[in-house]
């Protein structure tokens, strides 16, 4: 079944000089966000921007699928904390999404928990819907 | 122009059905905010999801590819709506992002109907993010100039 998630924003002014609100995600959690272009391209000051965005979407996608495909091999994971970094480069576009993972899984090897980490770069939805257009990396590590 | 790099990070604990997760950005305006599976594919019950985020993002891109488009035709916006709705359904058996809805509604003094429009396609086609979800999944975009005037009300 499918399902729809949703997302509004209100933008006032020109691009340089004017700012939006994104008001509403349709489950509370977030917001109301302010984003403006300088908080985009420039530095933040405590604004979001859409790549920021994106790099949520794609921690929390990756997060999801890897604790998944642990948890089917036997391993579920008591921790993971993951990270991604998006780059933008204004003109041209988005270039790359780059995953960082440290996980505390029992019963696991660094080999296995690699592997798994790959496979959850390559095949949760947000990584197949940038693949192609977005470089995608994984660096995963057990600690501790 | 220089690129530039935003980082966010997700902890996760537990499973993938019945754990959760902590989701914060560096800008700092997502603090820990919580996300599940649940909340990805059942209700939403005030929890956040990969799919919403990026429906924030495709508004957001869209919203400022079309400010730039109208200000540069010389008429910029006094206020644009814009809404995204990201679908997530399963395909041969595994779950793909295979749509994203876009409703604009835009108060632009000066401007009409046909040149909004032409605007609209023009941002859409200078949004990153469209481009590049266009590749693999569905991207609508319905546009409607609004003739709410501002002190007009009543």
């Amino acid at each position: 079944m499918a399902t729809e998630r949703r997302a509004e924003i209100t933008w006032q002014g020109d691009l340089m000089g004017g700012s939006g609100t994104i008001d509403a995600v349709g489950s509370g959690a977030v917001g109301p966000l302010d984003v403006t272009w300088a908080s985009r391209a420039e530095t933040p000051e405590g604004r979001t921007s859409p790549e920021e965005l994106i790099a949520a979407a794609h921690a929390s996608c990756f997060s999801m699928a890897l604790a998944h495909g642990l948890a089917q091999a036997g391993t579920p994971p008591e921790r993971l904390k993951s990270s991604a970094e998006v780059t933008f480069v204004p003109g041209t576009g988005i270039t790359k999404s780059v995953l960082t993972v440290r996980g505390s899984v029992p019963g696991l090897d660094d080999a296995g928990f690699r592997e798994a980490a790959e496979n959850a770069k390559e095949n949760c939805p947000v990584s197949l819907a940038l693949k192609g257009n977005v470089e995608l990396s994984v660096d995963a590590q057990l600690e501790g | 122009m220089p690129r530039v790099q935003r980082t966010a990070t997700a902890a996760w604990e537990g499973n993938v059905a019945r754990g959760t997760g902590q989701l914060s950005t560096e800008s700092g305006v997502l603090r820990e905010a919580p996300f599940s599976l649940p909340a990805r594919i059942g209700n939403e019950s005030g929890k956040t999801n990969p799919e919403e985020l990026l429906g924030a993002a495709h508004a957001g891109c869209l919203a400022m590819s079309l400010a730039n488009q109208l200000a540069q035709a010389g008429t910029p916006p006094e206020r644009l709506e814009v809404r995204a709705t990201v679908v997530l359904d399963e395909v041969n058996g595994s779950h793909r992002i295979v749509a994203s809805h876009v409703e604009i509604q835009g108060r632009v003094p000066d401007s009409d109907d046909a040149s909004f429009r032409r605007a609209v396609e023009e941002a859409d086609e200078g949004c990153t993010f469209s481009a590049l979800i266009r590749a693999s999944a569905e991207v609508t975009v319905e546009a409607q100039l609004s003739s709410e005037r501002v002190g007009a009300a009543g």
